[in-house]
């Protein structure tokens, strides 16, 4: 235990010696304050804390609505754009040097010959590299924690969840970066994988996304389409499936089990985190009462769209990719001469 | 413990590539001194440390080190290493470096702690502990990098060129750290090229060459056969004299008016009456010493003037290009 601990520690200290780690966390705190600066009044939202206000007849203060929308803004906003996109690709060049480094000769060779095996070596120094990403996900997390007590008077843990979601998304591309860095010792080409292992899961995913889209909530919200013709059309009716897209997007669907989730898994938050008893996938219990048939309609099929995967395939599959490709990683690791 | 803390046979590595590093290397390190590895580039050295090290999987390797069989990893708490070419992280201070290897070794925070200030102190760093890696001279890392070594108190120490880029003072203060190293027990197991060095340390040698073990034993019993007396004389010798000492074995030249005589002989004892003759024909004797071979003559005569040490299987070493070679 004692020497899990200090690779941990080595790794903060790795961390904490990175500028770019320190420039990340700064703008994730600046990001944060931005978003707890986000009130509301009965006349409407205040911003940069009560410097402007935009007046708004139902996103009042201690309405249901502003709660829906001051967690929309990070589920759907915050979550996968800062850190699911940008701060993780920020996180990857600041961690890819990391193995490459450690791989080096000189430097292995003191790590390899004291007693503790090289599987855990290995297993440490990646989750090590992970801390980042959980870093700067907490103390994001810690203040949007805060701001929602201060705000809507509601202290949601659930927030929190963004932590072990996100740091399992970066986790997912960090270990293909791993892979080529034991492969290779390089890390402009470990960054360069990585970055494009992610590409194509992400084409994927989206591809998957907007088929399920064409194919089954387009046409609950009336909206038919002519492939052939390239056209579309809307109507107040709900419609059929294309039997072609849904045959199409079944294929989408199967080719997309192997690879990793990190788009689902940045949005399965919206399952974990929920507002007055509701998570925030179930759109039409935040629809006003006077909400139309169609909006209900509409309604129900982005919920059936954001719960189109269950949790246990989203993590599961994307647990098996990671199982997969640190395997080989580890693999090659226990066996390689140094 | 018995009075061998390393012993192995049959050591085998080939590289994939075909580059075969060790073909059945057999070596025994007596405990509690200081041994040195010797050999030209590419000998299999630095392979052979990195196998006891578990840091290269050998294709075959039969025997034990402090009792337990090669790989054996909880066995590695009691072994100290400092490797060729050692980079330490540059964002930890000297101290850190010696407290996360200790840690890595299963050593306590606060042993570790107590143990990094002997060490700093030990190796003349004790003002610069608290510096980065990144701030030192590469003479500074290598102190460090030694202190690292001991940071386990290990039973025994391995040093890959441990003097490397290091000033002369720090070599001097290097060479009392290991004798004081040897002093408490230890057995220092070293990889140099100087070999001028490792004579002035060394308890007992091996060379390696191509991957082969060509000599082992105490430099004193490997130098024995190389043992001899020079007796230098002034003044004219009988001829009768000159062909009673030619008879027994000496080599004789005359050069500025002085007689150098060599006699290869083990013990003085025969070389007495010799004196008394030469003594009875007036001769002054201006010096009678022994000599034996240094360790570089004796390196040089085990590994002869071939190229770099490693082959290929089923191929001869490349010799040295012919430039280098008029060099």
């Amino acid at each position: 235990m004692r020497q899990v601990f200090t690779i941990l520690w080595d790794s903060y200290r790795l961390l904490a010696a990175k500028k770019l780690f320190w420039i990340v966390l700064f703008l994730t705190v600046l990001i944060a304050m931005m978003y707890a600066s986000i009130g509301f009044t009965p006349q409407g939202i205040s911003m940069l804390f009560g410097a402007y206000e935009i007046n708004n007849d139902i996103i009042v203060e201690g309405s249901m609505f502003a709660d829906y929308f001051y967690m929309m803004i990070f589920t759907n906003y915050l979550v996968p754009w800062w850190l699911g996109l940008f701060a993780l690709v920020l996180a990857l060049i600041s961690v890819c040097p990391v193995f490459p480094d450690f791989l080096k000769t000189g430097s292995i060779d003191v790590a390899i010959s004291k007693p503790i095996s090289r599987q855990l070596l290995f297993l440490v120094k990646y989750l090590g590299s992970l801390l980042f990403v959980a870093v700067q996900v907490l103390v994001f997390c810690a203040i949007v924690f805060v701001a929602h007590g201060m705000r809507l008077d509601t202290w949601n843990f659930e927030v929190f969840w963004a932590v072990p979601l996100l740091t399992l998304v970066f986790s997912l591309i960090y270990s293909v970066a791993v892979l080529v860095a034991v492969l290779t010792k390089s890390t402009l080409f470990s960054l360069l994988v990585a970055l494009l292992v992610w590409a194509v899961t992400l084409s994927v995913q989206w591809t998957e996304s907007l088929m399920y889209k064409a194919a089954y909530v387009m046409p609950a919200s009336g909206i038919s389409i002519d492939v052939g013709g390239g056209n579309a059309s809307k109507t107040n009716q709900e419609l059929d499936a294309n039997a072609d897209i849904v045959g199409f997007y079944n294929i989408v669907r199967k080719a997309a089990i192997p690879f990793p989730k990190t788009r689902d898994l940045t949005y399965l938050l919206k399952k974990k985190v929920s507002v007055r008893g509701n998570d925030m996938t179930m759109m039409s219990a935040f629809l006003a009462d006077e909400a139309s048939a169609s909006d209900v309609r509409e309604a129900k099929a982005t919920e059936d769209y954001d719960n189109r995967h269950s949790t246990a395939y989203i993590v599961g599959s994307s647990l098996g990719f990671e199982v997969f490709i640190l395997g080989i990683a580890c693999w090659v690791f226990v066996r390689k001469d140094f | 413990m018995s009075d061998v803390v390393i012993d192995i046979s049959d050591a085998r590595k080939r590289y994939r590539g075909g580059v075969e590093a060790l073909r059945g290397v057999s070596l025994q390190v007596p405990k509690g001194g200081i041994f040195g590895l010797l050999g030209p580039n590419g000998a299999g050295k630095s392979t052979l440390v990195k196998i006891l090290m578990s840091i290269v999987h050998p294709n075959h390797c039969a025997g034990t080190m402090l009792g337990a069989p090669i790989g054996h990893k909880p066995t590695l708490a009691q072994v100290g290493y400092l490797p060729e070419h050692a980079r330490f992280p540059e964002y930890l201070r000297g101290g850190e470096v010696i407290r996360y290897v200790a840690g890595l070794s299963g050593i306590s925070r606060a042993e570790a702690c107590v143990k990094t200030e002997q060490l700093l102190e030990m190796v003349g760093m004790q003002d610069w502990g608290k510096q980065k890696m990144g701030t030192y001279s590469k003479g500074m890392k290598q102190r460090i990098g030694l202190a690292q070594a001991l940071a386990n108190d290990p039973e025994i120490v391995f040093l890959d060129e441990p003097t490397d880029g290091v000033d002369p003072k720090g070599r001097l203060e290097m060479r009392h750290v290991l004798m004081r190293m040897r002093e408490e027990g230890r057995t220092v197991f070293i990889n140099s090229h100087l070999l001028g060095e490792l004579e002035m340390i060394c308890d007992s040698v091996a060379i390696m060459d191509k991957g082969e073990i060509v000599q082992q034993g105490t430099i004193a019993q490997l130098t024995e056969k190389s043992r001899r007396y020079e007796l230098i004389t002034r003044g004219s010798m009988s001829e009768g004299l000159v062909q009673r000492l030619k008879e027994k074995g000496f080599q004789i030249r005359h050069e500025m008016g002085q007689d150098f005589m060599i006699v290869y002989e083990s013990d003085p004892e025969p070389i007495q009456p010799i004196l008394d003759a030469l003594r009875g024909e007036g001769v002054t004797i201006v010096e009678l010493r022994e000599l034996r071979q240094s360790l570089e003559e004796l390196f040089m005569e085990s590994v002869g003037a071939g190229g770099v040490g490693g082959s290929r299987k089923g191929s001869t070493p490349p010799s040295l290009p012919r430039k280098e070679a008029i060099k």
